[in-house]
């Protein structure tokens, strides 16, 4: 009976992912993409899987973790982010993060991220300065020390925290509330160097995902507002004075985006017409209102990355969420390069290059 | 938390009295008329038919009851053709049946005369049905053959009927009782007492009650790559059942019974295994209570009377702590209440021909009384049901025909109201023997039902779409039962056997609106069944007092998904197995009994989509148990019974990432005097 709510709310609140990169700093000259490691969440009942695609010979390892591992990822994976060697996988269900090593995936360890007996349920991963920083539903930001692999601080802040972002000395972490009768809509600022929160930004944004930094310290969030009468919005964050610098409106009504080299891409990862909206965050004008500029169809744009080296900008489909999704690759144009499905995977939602 | 509990205690309070009225009214009347001839008051709602039935219909009695390992019905009702158990595992786990496919909405369960009702969820959990006070249980397909029946027992596409234990036709004293205690795996307690009063031939009471604790703990292979043993946690229950009973019979044809039943229940729900952290604190408390009264009179040798009336309430209340919100925590309470009204006439017009008119009349309701109760849109459903039948029995043929009229219609008190429904469904079975000296018995029918929107399809916050219509299913059966007698070591033959196809129309099912966030209930499902049923019973001679009785069944069913654009048209329905059966042994002594039982299901799929990562796999368990009677006395007679269940310790499941216990076992004393 109650099973449905149980199944569905947290399907609900929970499964809504995107992910969250280090902010850009000056990119280093970096080698062709060798690969893809592709991350599907899954749909519950342990179905998380990490794949590989060899863009050499065009080749998918659809479940390149148990093959390397002997071992399944788990349930829900949320994100994953790379730092120095190795990548670190947010397991939300199954309450870890996996750390795996970037060359070959092998496992390094499973870090618990548990309150006594109670998960955490965690959600998004940044890095900074030797320390991998996740939130987790339960209302905490748990700090990784990256070189004991063990965590050394919970940092307390707002309700249901979703996405985060280093800017300066300072982590950005948007409160959805996704899991109160109204949603939050607030940004928890926590100083780096103390680990501690210093403060909570009121935005026009209800229920916030996602929030990255441009390269003028311009803070973007986004988030779903209600799924009614409050539609999704995007608001930007001065840095420097940690105020409200300015909301984007009613054209930008998009819960999720990604940032890259100053130009965001706009994206609703359920329903809405279009793919992805292209805007320049430094001049605040609209470069395209589709990025997608020949025929290719994504159904459901669940995860947007773009590789660092060339600019080519990867899409993962989540289909219809229940069955096997697909990543499609465009160059910075909009044009189809190619495209691959990531069966087993259901609901893929990040990418990351291997070099 | 919001404090809704006064309106509770006070439901309760008014169900208390009602309850404690009504029995004085019998006991007042038992009194005042304690002269008469000599009435019989054991009255079964629904009469177990022979072989020549012109409907499908397995039987467990209390004989084979007693012999096959079962704790629940949902335990028993796994032994029989064309069912499939979907059991959550564990001894608090989610037990609901599928009869030939057509889901837990569509299998009526009748208790003491009166189908059960849930119109929350449309399911009844069999596993909260304990086996300690059933006499014997019927599963039919399309309906029974009686047709002195209310009117909602016509509806459901099968029905199982379920009848408690009932005093004797002939007591030879006035009080009589069993006392009993179990014990096993999973920290298993249960204490249960029956106590049977007779005061003259007219007029009896009784109560039984019974006690069941169980830790749930049990042990099972970790999902994890190269993980040992863990042990399943939060699966604890704690339930007590109390059933009062009585009857009192005016005249041989003239009888009027009353029950009572409660039941309060509190377990934990260990959910899906997630690998690696399987972690859950969720609970589920249940209470469910009923009267009923029933009234048969016989109006004349030709015509017949039965009246009924219930009142019942289902209060559920879910909780998890760990629910992320800022309250810390969140708490689901419901709480069903339903008035139930019915009469049916039957008339024989001849020897050959009978024919009967029944109406039910009822009245549902659902409201909460937690933190969303102010959104809640408390739904009531009236029902009204009108049933016609029609039998012709001949000496070798038997034709049995049935029109139902329902009329549904709900009311809300915030936003959008279901449909009315306005359905005719027919039924038409016919049975014959073509041979005078062959013992074959051939038989079909066609049957159409429909499934009514359950509140959650309709009205669950985000979900529910109150534009559903019913879904409907269409039967059609063809059948056989060839029964030999012989002088030799096996001295009856049964065998059964039954095809099917059923076609699902209409069907309900949750489909994301536009993402994850947003599923609907629609009524986009078509779903096409071609079943074979077939059982075989052989009962051994009699060597004194020992025989064996064997039964085997078998099950094969395609169910395919063929709605139009699924994603897995032409697939199986998720878990479906093609084949599956099961068989048990069974020797009864003069003191011992022995019973070796067994059960397999082959592999199926947890979604539609067949793939590797979606198999789970077949699975078979084997039980056996044995029992020893002795004498304390005169008066006083001894059970001692022991039940080894999973005796290869297979680790299996029947649900995905929901472990089965293994190896396990229950003993128990029984006294009866």
């Amino acid at each position: 009976m109650n099973n449905i709510f149980k199944i569905l709310v947290p399907t609900v609140l929970l499964l809504n992912a995107c992910s969250k990169d280090d902010p850009i700093t000056a990119p280093p000259v970096l080698q062709p993409s060798k690969g893809i490691y592709v991350l599907s969440e899954g749909s519950g009942g342990n179905n998380s899987k990490l794949g590989f695609y060899n863009i050499g010979n065009g080749t998918f390892n659809g479940d390149f973790f148990k093959q390397q591992n002997g071992s399944d990822l788990g349930q829900i994976a949320n994100d994953m982010i790379q730092y120095g060697s190795k990548i670190y996988i947010v397991m939300n269900e199954s309450s870890n993060v996996t750390v795996i090593t970037a060359a070959t995936a092998m496992l390094i360890k499973r870090i618990d991220l548990v309150n006594g007996a109670t998960k955490r349920f965690p959600r998004y991963a940044a890095a900074y300065k030797s320390n991998v920083y996740v939130s987790a539903t339960d209302g905490t930001v748990s700090v990784i020390d990256t070189a004991s692999l063990a965590i050394v601080k919970t940092i307390p802040v707002g309700a249901n925290p979703e996405g985060l972002a280093v800017s300066g000395n300072y982590l950005y972490v948007a409160n959805s509330g996704g899991y109160n009768a109204s949603p939050d809509s607030t940004v928890s600022v926590i100083d780096l160097n103390t680990q501690m929160e210093i403060k909570k930004i009121i935005t026009g944004t209800k229920n916030s995902q996602r929030v990255e930094v441009n390269s003028i310290g311009d803070v973007y969030v986004s988030g779903y507002g209600n799924f009614g009468s409050i539609p999704a919005s995007v608001s930007v964050i001065n840095s420097s004075t940690n105020t409200i610098k300015s909301e984007l409106g009613a054209s930008y009504n998009y819960p999720f985006f990604r940032l890259y080299h100053d130009v965001a891409f706009f994206y609703n990862n359920y329903g809405g017409s279009g793919t992805a909206k292209v805007y320049n965050t430094v001049t605040n004008t609209l470069i395209r209102a589709e990025f997608i500029t020949d025929a290719s169809i994504v159904t459901t744009p669940y995860g947007l990355n773009i590789d660092e080296e060339n600019g080519d900008v990867y899409i993962t489909d989540a289909k219809d969420y229940s069955s096997a999704g697909s990543v499609t690759c465009f160059d910075k144009d909009g044009k189809k390069k190619f495209s691959f499905s990531v069966a087993p995977g259901i609901n893929p939602n990040k990418v990351i290059f291997t070099r | 938390m919001r404090k809704g509990q006064p309106s509770f205690s006070s439901i309760y309070i008014r169900a208390i009295s009602i309850a404690a009225t009504t029995m004085l009214l019998f006991v007042a009347q038992a009194y005042s008329q304690n002269v008469d001839t000599l009435p019989n008051v054991s009255v079964r709602a629904v009469n177990i038919n022979d072989s020549h039935s012109p409907l499908p219909h397995q039987f467990l009695s209390k004989e084979t009851l007693s012999k096959i390992n079962s704790l629940s019905v949902a335990d028993a009702v796994k032994f029989l053709p064309g069912v499939i158990v979907k059991d959550y595992g564990g001894i608090g786990g989610l037990k609901t049946i599928s009869v030939r496919s057509l889901g837990a909405n569509s299998t009526g369960i009748m208790y003491d005369g009166i189908v059960l009702s849930d119109a929350q969820n449309g399911q009844i959990d069999l596993g909260k049905l304990s086996l300690d006070n059933v006499d014997n249980i019927a599963l039919y397909s399309a309906q029974p053959e009686d047709i002195l029946l209310p009117a909602r027992t016509f509806s459901a596409s099968s029905i199982v009927v379920i009848n408690s234990t009932l005093p004797q036709s002939n007591p030879a004293k006035s009080l009589s009782g069993r006392v009993s205690f179990k014990t096993g795996s999973f920290g298993f307690l249960s204490p249960a007492v029956l106590l049977r009063l007779y005061r003259g031939k007219h007029f009896h009471q009784q109560l039984s009650t019974e006690y069941q604790h169980a830790n749930g703990k049990y042990f099972f292979k970790g999902y994890e790559a190269g993980s040992g043993k863990k042990i399943r946690s939060n699966a604890f229950v704690n339930a007590l059942r109390l059933e009062y009973d009585a009857g009192y019979s005016i005249s041989d044809s003239n009888i009027i019974t009353f029950k009572s039943y409660y039941y309060n229940s509190s377990r934990g729900l260990p959910g899906a295994i997630v690998l690696y952290n399987s972690q859950t604190h969720e609970k589920l408390l249940d209470e469910n209570f009923f009267v009923q009264g029933s009234w048969r009179k016989n109006l004349s040798a030709l015509s017949n009377l039965l009246f009924n009336a219930k009142y019942s309430f289902n209060k559920n209340k879910y909780s998890d702590p760990d629910f992320p919100n800022s309250q810390g925590g969140i708490e689901n309470n419901f709480l069903q209440e339903e008035i139930y009204i019915s009469g049916v006439y039957a008339l024989n017009f001849s020897k050959v021909l009978s024919f009967s008119y029944g109406n039910d009349f009822y009245i549902t309701t659902l409201r909460r009384h937690d933190d969303f109760s102010q959104g809640f849109v408390m739904p009531v459903r009236s029902s009204w049901l009108n049933n016609l039948a029609l039998k012709a029995k001949f000496t070798r043929a038997e034709i049995l025909g049935d029109l139902l009229y329902s009329r549904i219609s709900d009311k809300v008190k915030l936003g959008n109201v279901g449909n009315d429904i306005d359905a005719l469904s027919p039924t038409l079975a016919v049975a014959f023997s073509p041979f005078v000296s062959v013992p074959l018995s051939l038989r079909a029918f066609y049957k159409q039902t429909f499934r009514v929107p359950t509140f959650n399809d309709l009205y669950y916050t985000f979900i529910g779409n109150s534009s559903l219509r019913p879904e409907y299913a269409k039967q059609y059966n063809a059948g056989l039962t060839y029964t030999t007698s012989s002088k030799g070591f096996i001295q009856t033959i049964v065998f059964t056997s039954d095809f099917y196809i059923n076609d699902v129309t209409n069907k309900i099912i949750a489909v994301p609106r536009q993402n994850l966030f947003q599923w609907t209930m629609l009524n986009v499902g078509k779903v096409k069944i071609n079943g074979v049923d077939a059982a075989v019973q052989l009962y051994s001679k009699k060597f004194e007092k020992n025989f064996i009785t064997t039964r085997f069944s078998y099950t094969y069913q395609e169910a395919l998904d063929k709605s139009l654009g699924s994603a897995s048209y032409n697939n199986q329905l998720p878990y479906t197995p093609k084949h599956s059966g099961s068989m048990t042994l069974q020797f009864s002594g003069d003191r011992l009994t022995a019973a070796y039982n067994a059960v397999f299901s082959g592999y199926r799929y947890r979604i539609g989509d067949q793939t590797n990562e979606n198999l789970v796999k077949g699975w078979a368990t084997q039980d056996i148990n044995m029992s020893y009677n002795f004498t304390g006395g005169k008066i006083v007679e001894y059970k001692l019974t022991c039940e080894v269940n999973n005796i290869f310790n297979k680790q299996y499941e029947i649900i995905r990432y929901y472990p089965m216990p293994g190896l396990n076992f229950r003993i128990g004393l029984n006294m009866q005097f």
